[in-house]
């Protein structure tokens, strides 16, 4: 778009006057500028940087959240994140919750797409259907869950006895680690969204010519579809992997027994990384420890993030965009 | 039902059946194998929308199941109880617990929703130094899971004596949610550079112009921002469970741990009830306003 810069049409005098104005405006405009950001800067500022930072302050130090000064410890809470048994039992059940749930709901919610984006009858319904467990707050979906699976009354079980195998207890021992992958799993129609909306980047010319040259849909589909989506892809699994590493309330809601205290309950097999978070916090008072776990946490997020800027630049946050489908 | 006309029309509808010469009219036999083809997309599509809808059907049957038939090896209840659920509603103070969460979710979603709109037309329509950056700031901060300001949050709030009231919500609400100022920025962008000259010229200020052409415009990202973010409100369990008190806490936080009986074992067929009601209004809500939450999560990935 060419349009003229607002001040060329101004009549022309001395131009050092008009640059001393353009400078004074110039400060007036920064100032709006600062001025209408202001309220996300400052609560940025305040509820994100600050906090963080008090976090990082907190982590090296032993405080127990008792008493008025901090005492210091220097780097023992990140050398115990990265060599207690604890932390790297709940890290590692943390990664392979990952190692699970992210490449199946990728997959999963790519090949959903792909068929709801055929012209089939009934895919309003079907898409609405699919769609509905991703708006189910996780609170809920951690309930319904665990009235599925529950020993007694759950049609988990239930189907289980028309195979003949006996109840299971799903909730309590190992198996509730199972249960929290399908927890995380139902929620794939937000993917599906993802991918309807990418799907519909693949330029349409280069579809008909692969079709043309007498591609089959699966050679066209990974020499077209795949390539032309695969940024919105790897976007997708740098969030999911994000969302997966701080399952948390899924974890603690699924213990068959939520008395006042929810935390105690929890199976051992659910205590993941951000479990174990807050047990160092709220169970054990290990306010220092914890928040290095929780810088450690953070630190990981951004440099995934960044890896993103890198690799895919800001454009894939555009990319997604249905409404600015095209772009990217 | 807005679903479909958000993504479809252009562009890739799926790859058609392969044809092997590229001269060659569609074949007979291409034209037979469409429809079969689709008729087990539809298959695969029916089956998946039934194991994934399923959770409910079986949550409506536990809320309806008499106490005494909890534990009984059978699919349905010899009969439905329907005062199961109001049994539901007075075994937690659920009115009370659902006013405040619809009390806590308008006010943050009001705030957010202004304060969002604000900051994004900043950044869409105004310049100054260090913006480029401060937009990258931003969209850093999308990625920043709440989790991690969360507890240190707390932390700093209950040592000033700032927890159990709504304050950190209003001030959360005031500083606007990154990802819903993201889509303001790029409808602001959009708009006519007009729009701006005409009121300048009448004199009009920055404030003035925002509030009397751009917001009025904004609307339809009014509605969305508002429902997202009441949603996210309506459906967090670590933030109220953390900052409120049982006099003002959420539904969320009520249903998740009120039905218990005095040993501490969880009463199903109550919870299953409570849960039912707690979700209901979220589904009608996305049913209602399907547009709006398609482009909020097509936009956000995979939240929660």
């Amino acid at each position: 778009m060419s349009t003229l810069p607002v001040g060329a049409a101004r009549p022309r005098t001395s131009p050092a006057p008009r640059r001393r104005g353009g400078r004074s405006r110039g400060i007036r405009s920064a100032l709006a500028f600062y001025g209408f950001i202001s309220p996300w800067l400052i609560g940025t500022l305040l509820l994100t940087v600050f906090p963080v930072g008090y976090a990082v302050y907190m982590s090296f130090t032993d405080w127990n959240g008792m008493t008025s000064f901090m005492p210091w410890v220097g780097l023992s809470n990140y050398q115990e994140v990265f060599t207690s048994s604890d932390t790297i039992s709940s890290l590692s059940k943390t990664l392979i919750l990952c190692a699970v749930v992210v490449p199946t709901t990728i997959i999963g919610s790519l090949f959903l797409a792909v068929l709801l984006n055929k012209k089939i009858r009934g895919r309003t319904v079907l898409r609405t259907l699919i769609y509905i467990p991703a708006v189910v707050p996780p609170v809920a979906a951690a309930l319904i869950w665990k009235v599925v699976f529950n020993k007694d009354s759950g049609s988990a079980n239930r189907i289980l006895s028309l195979l003949h195998i006996r109840p299971v207890d799903w909730l309590t021992g190992q198996l509730a680690f199972v249960v929290l992958i399908v927890v995380l799993l139902w929620g794939v129609g937000s993917g599906i969204i993802i991918n309807l909306a990418a799907l519909q980047t693949v330029p349409a010319e280069q579809l008909e010519a692969a079709k043309m040259d007498g591609a089959g849909a699966l050679k066209a589909f990974r020499h077209v579809t795949l390539p032309a989506i695969s940024p919105i892809l790897l976007f997708q699994t740098v969030l999911v992997t994000i969302t997966t590493l701080q399952t948390f309330v899924p974890a603690i809601l699924l213990s068959p027994d939520t008395g006042v205290n929810v935390y105690t309950s929890i199976p051992q097999s659910n205590d993941v990384y951000m479990v174990d978070v807050y047990e160092q916090y709220f169970d054990y008072s290990r306010y220092g420890l914890g928040s290095a776990m929780l810088v450690v946490f953070f630190a990981v997020i951004l440099l995934m993030t960044a890896l993103i800027f890198k690799f895919l630049g800001r454009s894939v946050f555009y990319a997604v965009d249905p409404s600015e489908s095209g772009r990217g | 039902m807005a679903l479909h006309e958000v993504h479809t029309e252009h562009g890739a509808d799926a790859p058609a059946p392969s044809e092997r010469r590229p001269d060659s009219r569609p074949a007979p036999v291409a034209r037979r194998l469409r429809p079969q083809r689709n008729r087990l997309t539809l298959t695969v599509l029916i089956i998946v929308a039934l194991l994934i809808t399923l959770p409910f059907v079986q949550l409506l049957i536990s809320a309806l199941t008499p106490a005494s038939e909890i534990t009984a090896d059978q699919w349905l209840p010899s009969e439905f109880r329907w005062s199961n659920i109001t049994d539901a509603i007075n075994y937690i103070p659920f009115l009370n617990l659902a006013k405040n969460s619809v009390v806590l979710s308008a006010l943050f979603g009001v705030l957010t929703t202004f304060s969002s709109a604000i900051t994004g037309y900043g950044f869409a329509r105004m310049r100054g130094p260090g913006k480029k950056l401060l937009f990258g700031v931003l969209i850093m901060t999308m990625m920043v899971p709440p989790i991690v300001t969360l507890i240190p949050t707390y932390l700093l709030f209950s040592r000033y004596g700032l927890v159990g009231n709504y304050l950190p919500w209003v001030l959360w609400g005031a500083a606007g949610t990154p990802y819903t100022i993201f889509l303001y920025r790029q409808f602001f962008s959009g708009l006519p550079k007009e729009l701006e000259e005409a009121a300048i010229i009448d004199g009009a200020g920055r404030i003035r112009i925002f509030v009397q052409i751009f917001l009025p415009l904004s609307r339809p990202l009014l509605v969305t921002a508002f429902v997202l973010a009441f949603n996210a409100v309506w459906g967090d369990f670590v933030a109220p469970d953390l900052f409120l008190n049982s006099n003002n806490t959420t539904l969320a936080v009520g249903v998740s741990s009120g039905y218990t009986n005095q040993a501490g074992y969880t009463l199903y067929n109550l919870l299953a009830g409570g849960a039912l009601l707690y979700v209901i209004p979220v589904v009608l809500l996305f049913l209602c306003a399907q547009r709006s939450y398609v482009r909020g999560f097509a936009n956000s990935g995979l939240k929660g």
